[in-house]
């Protein structure tokens, strides 16, 4: 255990370097739902460095901006865990809400936006504490958020609204309201905060949503049940999950067309881009699906088992001493 | 008693008054061989609205659409009713993928479920493969024992195992 903290210390100490330059790092931390159990996955070599048992039902994870901790919703449980990325170690879990799903840090760190799925609200928190901080009521059943910070703005999927609530963090009003699909779960945002990418479930699509105009300007027929989406440090590329269709679909965001579709493995769900690496937790295989981007025809190069049940995953970037 | 007869009676006439969906997924998959070519068993699982001839859980079928994607069955089973939309169909890899459309947790204490069954060769046969994602009927933090995530699985297995077991039984030797 201890060899393996040093080595990943190791690790982490030498792509600092890169990383500040603007090179992704390689980890990533999968919550599987099922085990409760959170894997530390090096995704440049393909192996899981380590497991952090967690309370039951883990479902969403983010981390803070120098990747020295997680933190980690239990919707049925009511809570939020904070994970303390070098120690390896679960903190005391917080209670949040009713059933915190979707989170995101932001304030480099010190404060976190939670989505409770049965309040309808999204709450905002002290990450030290888990003092609730601020509270905006919002669509019905909230799922995925992101947060865009040059705007200050958060932008959660309502799932069971069919819309996109957009919140201002500072105030914690709601500043509008954008519908998409049917159940928009997950979300991601372009690199310059200009566009929102939506997967909804339920319509089969991702909606592409303008931030300035705060309106979808584009629906795209991905595959059955899109349930993750993720961008590439350019913004040329965005990848789309399908849970039931068993695929990624790459599209490009100049023409907004698929221009790479694959099987990835059963019931994809979480996707997260780290560098030139897509990688992919395919739910009911109890397995990561890493793909090397810049291959001609990009492909699940390599496969990682992990705990039972990954859903949804967080970049972890180096620590800086 | 009033009021728990009215609440009783809404929960009756409107499931969908239970929370749509919870965080938790949950699946169910079962594997069967079945002594039949694949394209006798493919013939069977491909008619969407067929599934009354061979799944002994299912006492009724009223389908519309046919058997292509947009396609949609009511199955009558013992406690009640639910509706199932065809969402693929893929006749080369012999996959048909469909989700619940309507929930009923009195007739099947699950919702939000999507299903694939796959048909392949397997030596002179055909081995099926039915899988199910779903989540428990009562997605609030404290559902009651019958609509909790055991007896989710316990359902949704029990139903798939029993249709692999009908599928068998109709297709026959070959």
């Amino acid at each position: 255990m201890r060899a393996r903290l040093r080595g990943l210390l190791a690790a982490l100490a030498l792509i600092a370097g890169p990383a500040a330059a603007g090179e992704a790092p390689p980890f990533i931390a999968v919550v599987s739902q099922q085990a409760g159990i959170l894997s530390l996955v090096d995704a440049e070599v393909g192996r899981v460095v380590d497991e952090i048992r967690l309370p039951r039902v883990p479902a969403a994870v983010a981390a803070t901006p120098d990747g020295r901790r997680l933190f980690v919703t239990h919707p049925d449980l009511g809570l939020v865990t904070p994970v303390d990325v070098a120690a390896r170690r679960a903190g005391e879990s917080f209670t949040v809400g009713k059933e915190p799903f979707g989170i995101a840090v932001i304030d480099g760190g010190r404060a976190l936006l939670v989505s409770d799925w049965s309040a309808d609200a999204l709450i905002r928190i002290d990450a030290a504490t888990g003092r609730q901080t601020g509270r905006a009521a919002i669509g019905r059943s909230p799922a995925g958020l992101v947060v865009d910070g040059r705007s200050g703005r958060a932008y959660v999927a309502d799932r069971e609204s069919n819309q996109v609530s957009v919140v201002d963090i500072a105030t914690m009003q709601r500043v509008a309201i954008i519908p998409t699909g049917r159940a928009p779960f997950a979300l991601a945002l372009s690199p310059d905060g200009r566009e929102l990418y939506v997967a909804n479930v339920q319509s089969n699509d991702l909606s592409i949503v303008d931030t300035e105009a705060m309106k979808e300007v584009a629906r795209i027929r991905i595959g059955l049940m899109p349930y993750g989406v993720a961008v590439t440090a350019d913004g040329a590329r965005i990848a789309v999950t399908s849970q039931q269709s068993g695929k990624l679909a790459l599209l490009d965001r100049a023409t907004r067309k698929i221009v790479v579709e694959m099987k990835v493995g059963e019931y994809p769900e979480g996707a997260v881009i780290a560098g030139d690496r897509l990688i992919v937790a395919n739910w009911a295989d109890d397995s990561l699906c890493i793909v090397e981007l810049l291959q001609p025809t990009p492909s699940c190069s390599r496969r990682v088992p992990v705990a039972t049940g990954p859903r949804m995953m967080a970049v972890i970037a180096p620590a800086r001493d | 008693m009033l009021e728990r007869l009215v609440i009783a009676l809404v929960l009756l006439l409107f499931p969908a008054t239970l929370p749509a969906h919870g965080p938790t997924p949950q699946r169910a998959d079962e594997t069967l061989a079945i002594p039949a070519t694949p394209d006798t068993v493919w013939k069977l699982v491909s008619s969407f609205g067929g599934i009354g001839q061979w799944h002994k859980l299912v006492t009724k079928v009223a389908a519309t659409g046919g058997d292509a994607a947009g396609a949609e069955r009511v199955l009558t089973l013992e406690k009640g009713e639910i509706t199932e939309g065809l969402d693929e169909v893929d006749a080369g890899a012999k996959r048909i993928s469909y989700r619940l459309l309507k929930e009923n947790a009195d007739a099947l204490p699950v919702s939000f479920y999507t299903a694939t069954i796959e048909v392949k060769p397997a030596g002179s046969g055909s081995e099926v493969a039915w899988s199910a994602r779903f989540y428990r009927a009562d997605t609030s933090n404290f559902p009651p024992d019958n609509l909790n995530d055991e007896a989710a699985i316990a359902a949704m297995t029990d139903f798939i195992k029993q249709g692999l077991e009908g599928l068998k039984a109709k297709a026959g030797g070959s």
